[in-house]
């Protein structure tokens, strides 16, 4: 890459020697560095709300679970609501893994070129349908299928203990938030793993079969461990916007201020980003939209904790190819 | 007689590689695989409609025994090693069904209840005097769709010029911090939308900088547009050759008319394609939205002094009410804002095309 070394030079060179470049440079310097000067802003106003509640209500603002403004001392706690992102998230991710990484497959590997080119157009079209319009389709239309499912998965499955229901409501409950969040998870996993997975050099695919590998030694062999770092980076993306997502869960969830540890089709969750949405309308003055504040900054951390880390693998990969 | 190898007589590599021998289907695969799809399928459509078994169960059953149908044909064809392959094959176009299922249903959906709403009043008036019990037949979605229209456009202008400055940052200027400068937009597009909400809410509303209006409703948008503008108009000057970049540098161009008037025109189309990308990704966002801009049943066309109405808020103001029509309505809004998306993306789509070419 000699090529470029040069030119860099060269193009270095003729930035300073001229004073309408070296402002040019400077305007987009700044520019550039917008993101980073927005990501400090939200830790540290957001963090900033966060510290007077952490002095009033010392770590039992995340280790506890409660949301009552009317006791005195207050009782004010997000664990369960922490808890229940990841939760959600987790069985989003049991729905969503296993569909996006068959999804990937049969576009790269089995489908016929029109047919790969309609499902990958069809992947992207979901991504593109707003929340809100997912969250609307959840409540009405979901709703009562997911209820049939659940209600067959109870009277089949229930003596294993995620499967369980004493209320037998079954709306609300955190399997139908899980399956919205699938359905935002599966484009965003699908077309990094299908990017991954398509750059697998043909070479080896065509190898492997001519040695008499089957579809599934090639991909066991071959095509899955050469696209590992890319999956697991679309893995984490998903768990990234699946944490943050808000409107959706807000429609379909029952929010509930206890920690619904492990029935995923008992009726009531939580998840902390609805919580900021469902309270914020209502909130009874200041000081509960402050909590509200430093609730949204853990979201914050969570998720950004999460993005860094997925991106981190995804560049990585990238890295090692070149 | 001496034999010369002739290397112009054999296929080419390419269509070597083509040709691919092991992937020939014989015609006894052809009918396993005929019958491994068919037979399962008679069973099933047999359970659906002669036996009381429920609808859901019986979709239950058919995933199982259509692998088990697939087995059979595989053991016959291939033996026990395509087995697994079947597994596979038979989940894989089950993953797909499923993501066809769903987005039909959606959109279906949409169309259905959505079109029931759409009327000329619907499309042209406010909600001032608007009950979620008034009939349908008085009240509209126009000041929300004016409302979404003045949003985007506030967030388009502060973040697209951001956006594209930080791509160019990133190819032309290639500055000392280009790796964490694409760090920090990556990490900022995994920013929660309720998150750019809460932070316009606290620096600049709860200060009282600004009031609960569009504008604060564009800044909370434009936080989530800016990296997706950023990552896709990278992507696009990256295409850009860099013979047309050291052209012009030897013709004595200097920096920043190489970058404003041949790299950016070049790269034209893409960047229009950025810009889409962007609005399409914030555009059905709504959390954000009720925290900065509010909701308001008159018209506003003042960005920085009242609350304004948006199609996403319309919608969840509109969604879970005890009354139909106001449901009805809550699905004419989230139709308009679903036309608004996919124009977008087929521009969008359009564009792209136009540039591979």
């Amino acid at each position: 890459m000699a090529n470029v070394d040069l030119e860099q030079r060269d193009l270095q060179a003729a930035a300073t020697s001229h004073r309408g470049d070296r402002v040019f440079n400077r305007a987009i310097t700044a520019a550039a560095f917008v993101s980073l000067i927005v990501l400090a802003g939200i830790a540290i106003f957001l963090g900033a709300q966060a510290v007077p509640v952490f002095q009033q209500l010392g770590f039992g603002f995340v280790t506890s679970t409660a949301w009552d403004l009317n006791s005195d001392p207050i009782s004010v706690g997000i664990f369960g609501m922490l808890y229940g992102s990841v939760l959600l998230a987790i069985v989003g991710l049991v729905i969503a893994v296993p569909a996006s990484l068959l999804l990937s497959i049969f576009i790269v590997f089995i489908a016929p070129k029109k047919l790969a080119s309609i499902l990958t157009n069809s992947v992207d079209l979901m991504a593109a349908i707003p929340s809100v319009i997912l969250g609307l389709w959840a409540f009405y239309i979901l709703n009562p299928q997911a209820a049939e499912w659940q209600s067959l998965l109870h009277d089949y499955l229930g003596w294993i203990p995620f499967f369980q229901n004493e209320s037998g409501n079954f709306l609300g409950t955190p399997f139908i938030a899980g399956f919205i969040l699938a359905i935002m998870i599966i484009p965003i996993t699908t077309s990094v793993t299908r990017e991954v997975l398509g750059r697998t050099p043909p070479e080896l695919i065509n190898a492997a079969e001519s040695l008499g590998c089957s579809l599934w030694t090639m991909l066991r062999y071959v095509a899955l461990p050469y696209g590992r770092g890319g999956i697991v980076g679309g893995i984490m993306l998903g768990l990234g916007r699946a944490l943050g997502e808000t409107i959706a869960v807000f429609f379909v969830l029952k929010l509930v201020y206890d920690t619904n540890w492990y029935h995923v089709i008992e009726s009531g969750g939580g998840s902390v980003a609805t919580l900021i949405v469902s309270r914020f309308g209502e909130a009874s003055g200041p000081f509960e939209v402050q909590l509200l504040l430093a609730a949204g900054f853990f979201l914050f951390l969570m998720t950004l904790g999460v993005n860094m880390l997925a991106n981190l693998i995804v560049s990585r990969t990238g890295r090692l190819k070149k | 007689m001496t034999t010369t190898f002739d290397p112009a007589s054999l296929p080419s590599l390419e269509q070597q590689t083509k040709t691919r021998p092991w992937r020939q289907r014989t015609t006894k695969f052809d009918v396993s695989v005929a019958i491994a799809v068919a037979v399962p399928m008679m069973i099933v459509i047999g359970m659906f409609l002669f036996s009381d078994i429920p609808g859901a169960l019986v979709l239950v059953i058919y995933l199982p025994l259509q692998m088990f149908a697939s087995g059979c044909a595989a053991v016959a064809t291939k033996g026990k090693r395509g087995i697994l392959d079947s597994v596979i094959i038979v989940n894989a176009v089950g993953a797909s069904i499923f993501t066809f299922v769903i987005i039909f249903s959606v959109l279906w959906s949409l169309v259905s209840k959505g079109l029931k709403a759409l009327s000329i009043p619907f499309l042209t008036q406010n909600s001032t005097y608007i009950s979620p019990s008034t009939p349908l037949e008085y009240g509209g979605m126009a000041h929300a769709a004016l409302g979404t229209l003045i949003v985007v456009a506030i967030s388009a202008l502060i973040a697209v010029p951001i956006g594209i400055a930080t791509a160019i940052y990133i190819t032309e200027v290639r500055g000392k911090a280009v790796p964490y400068v694409r760090f920090f937009v990556q990490s900022m597009s995994g920013v929660p939308s309720v998150v750019a909400g809460l932070f316009i809410l606290t620096t600049l509303i709860l200060t009282g900088a600004i009031n609960t209006s569009a504008f604060a409703g564009g800044l909370a948008y434009a936080v989530l547009m800016l990296p997706t503008v950023a990552r896709t108009a990278e992507e696009v000057l990256r295409l850009v050759p860099d013979d047309l970049r050291t052209g012009a540098l030897a013709l004595g161009s200097t920096r920043a008319r190489t970058v404003l008037q041949v790299v950016l025109p070049a790269a034209k189309t893409g960047i229009v394609t950025a810009i889409i990308l962007g609005i399409a990704r914030v555009i059905g966002e709504t959390a954000p939205l009720l925290m900065t801009s509010g909701k308001n049943d008159a018209t506003v066309a003042n960005p920085f002094s009242d609350p304004i109405s948006t199609l996403p808020v319309s919608i969840f103001e509109n969604v879970a009410q005890p009354y139909p029509d106001a449901v009805t309505r809550a699905w004419g809004a989230a139709l308009i804002l679903m036309v608004l998306v996919a124009i977008l993306f087929t521009v969008a789509r359009l564009l792209g095309r136009n540039k591979i070419k």
